[in-house]
């Protein structure tokens, strides 16, 4: 048995790894290029050696004696004839070469120095802050030393020629110094130089005549004093610079002797890592197993790219070590010197700037370590973070209002290959028999079965019955998804928490996900191809935390606003206002049919008695009967009349999108945060099917003739707009006249278009208000813009009236030709129609000139959508990194990984936006909650103290298992 | 010039006392620098805040009336 407890990671340390510690791990020395021989065996000491692991199934491994699978693979490693340098680690090995002495290695910084930077990095250390400023301080304070404070050698600069090549660069004297002082010293006429005799240049220069002439003939060589004096005097440069290229094996030897205390001020723990470790001199040999050979469908072997590049290395290697002991000139020993630096750069990155990729015969790059790693495809983004996981499913979804707000709907195809795990036991047996017996094709039914002694056996159409007859407890079944099982579904993009919810399975025909319409809100999902992801959990953990924290009824309220984010949406919302506007009144049949989806089979007393003697019951006794029996609420609703529930009776206003809607309907807020999730969610689901049966009782559809108005009133519109054109002329003369009055602060242009838009912007809600004088009560664009269900009245003025000004930038329309908008308007026009007004409405059609002017309005609002989503979606993504890793902790605070505050109390108030009322004015009657829970809910003293001591909640963890309808009339508080 | 401290939408700046820190410290369970950090050249600060003083904030809340943070003094 492996052992699969969860283990603490107590401490993970980087640094570098000691050539003897690679020698250590290694399980073989590798010594020669071949992989196989003739026969097809692995050579002895070669890439594919045995004790590097196995990769083919039956072999066993000559290290650990495992089989393929169970043995990770071992390590080997190539002696290098030559020491090379890790790419990885170039900036470190430039920084080190220039801040340490190229004589006696050490630190070029005094003792006084060197103990500052080191107080500085402990400081550093001690408020996490990053080390790198001080070390590169540190760097940048050695490098401004000429001389070593130590042993006094002059330093001097170094160069890196990228990737892995470094020069020490030294000012020396030009070995033509005396044709140069001798050139300058003719002078030049064009110019205006004058001549300089060798006794004036002595005289500048203070130098000793003879010594002049000495420097002249070219025999004395100018000390670094004379020479800066002449090139002062004669204005000329007598240096060159003189490169001196370091060697790998230089580079070694030099870092060999910093000492430890002078790497600690870099930022190195010098135990675990010491400089010269970042040059190589043995190269580890990754096991076969992260390098494994694939056999082609003709027998080939084609062998990774990695060992493709390990091959050139040992390769190179070899001929290196020949070459040598041959005693080949150093001009070739170089060339393989470097050719070896190149292919071991190549091997950990193939991607250096300034170096040619390494490539295969086809000539594509080769994929090496670092382009395993790196990237989206890479390691880390593409296989850890981002991994494909099993026992997800994706498709199209659609809408079901039949199904409760926690359900959803999955394909059979779907459920019967997701599979759940039965443990049988002797509770089970029967049903576990059932599933196996039904077989993989029959909905119920079982794909794989596990017998107690760990074999997994397929369930087929031909064992299943004899199979199901062997099941025993202790066995395990993989049974196909049933009703009732709890999934996760998820839209992306996955913006806040809810957007991923634990739903109940409901297993259906066809091919898509059913969801109730009211989830839709918390999704951002509509029904226009939207597809959705579903993850069957795997375990009893998985499920108990989905179904206690997860499932779509505990997200009723968002963490965002602390109101309900689910609610009433569209349709329920139209047929709430229908059934209350008015107060409508139903006889008994049409009442029942009005709550046949509900919990209530009941209907209460009849309100009153109608002229034939019948019983009728109004539209708020129906609606009543959903709303809790001691609910009392009093608000001002959308349509802007008071709403009074009292004991749980509607008495008064209009049911629509403030009452019951998405994001704060003030009854489903309150009915969730006094009576809890559970009543909440039978309120919300019996709404919406009230609503959608009040709207099918009325009938509601809408066709062009409701956006149309009789001919009296599109004269009164013209006549309207007629009026405002009037207007904007008389201004435009004004202004032309000179006598407009400038507005405080604006130019006499500014105040122009401000009048302008005033007048054009009055004109279009006058004709708005003109057809809307058309449109009665019952209009259905009417009762949607009135009830908040879709739409507004702008829309239908929109629709009705005229399309009115439209706008780039919040301004009239400006652009286009010279001077004007379109081609065909005079230059400097200044009229309405010239600038994007639309006189039309949508129903009369527009004119090809104020189509095209909507038409740039409307691209902006395009824009404008797409920019904003890719700018806020990137600020959310560099968000949620940032404060990924906060944590509240059981004391209150909130701290990161390293355990610093970052809040001393969750949101400094240690409350939780959904546990609080987050009422206009904060007025929660905590009086009266209180004497009602009290009064109402126990008898005796005796209850009231148990209570007050602690109180279970009720658990209702499984729609499926308690039946609604069959429930009684009233729900039990669990908040 | 507008001494910022003074204003009323800044908050009360306090050094705190050595031995109230202590208890401060052993109450989170902390180091003095697991605390949130305010530079030394922060305008709200007491003009006798020091590097390495621990400062006490009292902020006026919406929903606790008062909320009380510690800052750690640095450079
Ligand atoms: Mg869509
Ligand atoms: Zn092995
Ligand atoms: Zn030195």
């Amino acid at each position: 048995m492996q052992d699969t407890t969860p283990k603490d990671i107590g401490q993970l340390s980087f640094g570098l790894m000691e050539p003897e510690e690679y020698r250590e791990m290694s399980a073989t020395k590798i010594i020669t290029a071949d992989t196989y021989d003739d026969d097809g065996f692995p050579i002895d000491m070669g890439l594919m050696d045995p004790r590097l692991g196995v990769i083919d199934p039956g072999l066993e491994c000559k290290t650990c004696g495992k089989h393929s699978g169970s043995c990770n693979g071992h390590f080997g490693h190539i002696e290098l004839a030559a020491p090379v340098i890790h790419v990885g680690f170039t900036k470190l090995i430039r920084r080190l070469l220039r801040g340490t002495c190229r004589e006696c290695s050490r630190l070029l910084l005094t003792e006084d120095e060197r103990d500052e930077f080191r107080d500085q990095l402990d400081e550093s250390r001690k408020l996490s802050r990053d080390l790198n400023d001080v070390t590169k301080a540190a760097i940048r304070q050695a490098r401004k030393k000429d001389r070593c404070p130590f042993c006094g050698e002059i330093q001097y600069d170094i160069d890196h020629e990228k990737p892995t090549t470094y020069y020490e660069v030294q000012q020396v004297l030009t070995s033509e110094y005396s044709q140069r002082i001798a050139g300058a010293m003719q002078g030049d006429e064009e110019a205006g130089v004058e001549r300089t005799t060798p006794d004036e240049l002595a005289e500048k220069t203070e130098i000793e005549l003879t010594r002049v002439n000495e420097i002249l003939s070219g025999s004395f060589r100018p000390r670094e004093s004379q020479r800066k004096a002449i090139e002062k005097a004669l204005d000329i440069d007598l240096t060159e610079e003189d490169t001196n290229k370091l060697m790998p094996s230089d580079i070694r030897d030099w870092f060999e002797n910093i000492p430890d205390e002078d790497i600690e001020v870099l930022g190195i723990n010098p135990e675990r890592s010491r400089p010269e470790w970042m040059i190589l001199t043995v190269l580890p040999v990754p096991p076969v197993t992260a390098r494994p050979s694939i056999t082609l469908d003709n027998g080939q072997r084609s062998e990774d790219d990695l060992t493709h590049k390990l091959v050139d290395i040992i390769r190179i290697n070899q001929r290196f070590m020949e070459n040598r002991e041959a005693g080949a000139p150093q001009l070739i020993i170089e060339d393989l010197w470097e050719l070896l630096q190149y292919h071991v750069t190549t091997f950990m990155d193939n991607e250096i700037s300034g170096t040619p990729p390494a490539r295969h015969r086809s000539g594509r790059p080769l994929k090496t370590l670092s382009q395993r790693l790196k990237g989206k495809e890479g390691r880390f983004r593409g296989s850890l973070s981002g991994k494909r996981v099993n026992f997800s499913a994706r498709t199209v979804i659609s809408p079901d209002p039949t199904l409760s707000l926690n359900e959803v709907g999955v394909p059979d195809r779907v459920a019967k290959e997701m599979t759940q795990t039965m443990n049988v036991t002797e509770r089970n047996l029967e049903d576990a028999r059932r599933f196996v017996s039904n077989g993989p094709e029959a909905h119920p039914g079982a794909n794989y079965v596990r017998r107690p002694d760990g074999r997994r056996l397929k369930v087929t159409e031909k064992n299943c019955e004899q199979l199901a007859e062997k099941v025993e407890a202790g066995w395990e079944v993989n049974r196909h998804m049933i009703d009732g099982d709890i999934v996760i579904f998820n839209r992306q993009p996955s913006l806040h928490r809810m957007s991923i919810m634990a739903h109940e399975v409901v297993v259906m025909p066809y091919k898509t996900f059913r969801l109730n319409t009211v989830v839709c809100p918390p999704y951002n999902a509509d029904f226009d191809g939207d597809e959705m992801n579903m993850h069957a959990l795997q375990n009893e953990e998985a499920r108990a935390e989905a179904r206690v924290l997860m499932r779509v009824q505990e997200q009723m309220l968002s963490p965002r606003f602390g109101e309900n984010i689910i609610g009433a949406i569209q349709d329920h919302i139209s047929g709430m206002y229908l059934l209350t506007h008015d107060n409508p009144r139903f006889n008994e049949t049409q009442a029942l049919d009005l709550l046949r989806a509900t919990r209530i089979d009941e209907l209460p007393d009849p309100s009153g008695v109608d002229d034939e003697g019948k019983p009728f019951w109004t539209g708020y006794d129906v609606f009543s009967e959903l709303l809790p029996d001691d609910l009392n609420l009093e608000f001002t609703g959308t349509v802007g009349d008071e709403v009074v529930i009292e004991d749980g009776q509607l008495l008064q206003g209009t049911i629509a999108e403030d009452e019951v809607g998405e994001f704060g309907g003030e009854i489903v807020d309150t009915i969730t945060k006094v009576y809890g999730n559970t009543r909440a969610r039978i309120f919300v689901n019996e709404v919406s099917t009230l609503a959608m049966r009040a709207i099918m009782h009325f009938g509601f559809s809408i066709g062009i003739d409701d956006e149309t108005i009789p001919g009296e009133a599109q004269e009164r519109i013209d006549e309207t707009l007629e009026d405002a054109n009037d207007r904007v002329e008389e201004l435009i003369e004004a202004y032309e006249r000179n006598e407009l009055e400038s507005l405080p602060g604006r130019t006499i242009d500014e105040t122009l278009e401000m009048k302008i838009m005033q007048t054009l912007s009055r004109a279009r809600d006058n004709a708005g208000n003109i057809a809307d004088d058309h449109f009665e009560d019952d209009n259905p664009a009417v009762v949607m813009a009135n009830s908040g269900a879709r739409g507004s009245m702008l829309n239908l003025t929109q629709m009705a009236g005229a399309v009115g000004q439209q706008a780039v930038r919040g301004e009239r329309i400006n652009r286009g030709y010279e001077d004007r908008t379109l081609s065909h308007y005079e230059p400097n026009d200044l009229s309405a129609e010239a600038h994007g007004f639309v006189e039309n409405s949508y129903t009369s059609g527009l004119t090809p000139r104020e189509f095209f002017f909507h038409a740039m309005g409307g691209r902006e609002g395009l824009v404008d959508t797409a920019v904003r989503t890719s700018k806020s979606g990137y600020l959310q993504r560099r968000l949620i990194n940032a404060l990924s890793e906060l944590e509240t902790q059981y004391d209150g605070t909130v701290r990161d990984t390293s355990d610093t505050i970052v809040q001393f109390e969750f949101g400094e108030d240690g409350t939780s936006p959904v546990k609080v009322s987050s009422g206009e004015e904060n007025n929660i009657d905590v009086d009266q909650i209180a004497s009602r829970v009290l009064d109402s809910e126990f008898e005796s003293e005796a209850e009231k103290q148990e209570f007050l001591g602690s109180r279970p909640r009720p658990t209702n963890l499984s729609e499926h298992a308690d039946d609604r309808l069959a429930e009684g009339t009233e729900v039990t508080s669990d908040d | 010039m507008v001494d910022v401290s003074q204003h009323e939408l800044v908050p009360e700046h306090t050094v705190l006392e050595e031995d109230t820190l202590e208890e401060v410290l052993s109450e989170y369970n902390i180091d003095r620098t697991d605390l949130p950090k305010i530079k030394r050249n922060d305008p709200a600060l007491p003009d006798e805040a020091e590097v390495g003083d621990v400062i006490k904030i009292v902020r006026d809340s919406r929903t606790t009336d008062q909320a009380v943070v510690y800052r750690l003094v640095v450079e």
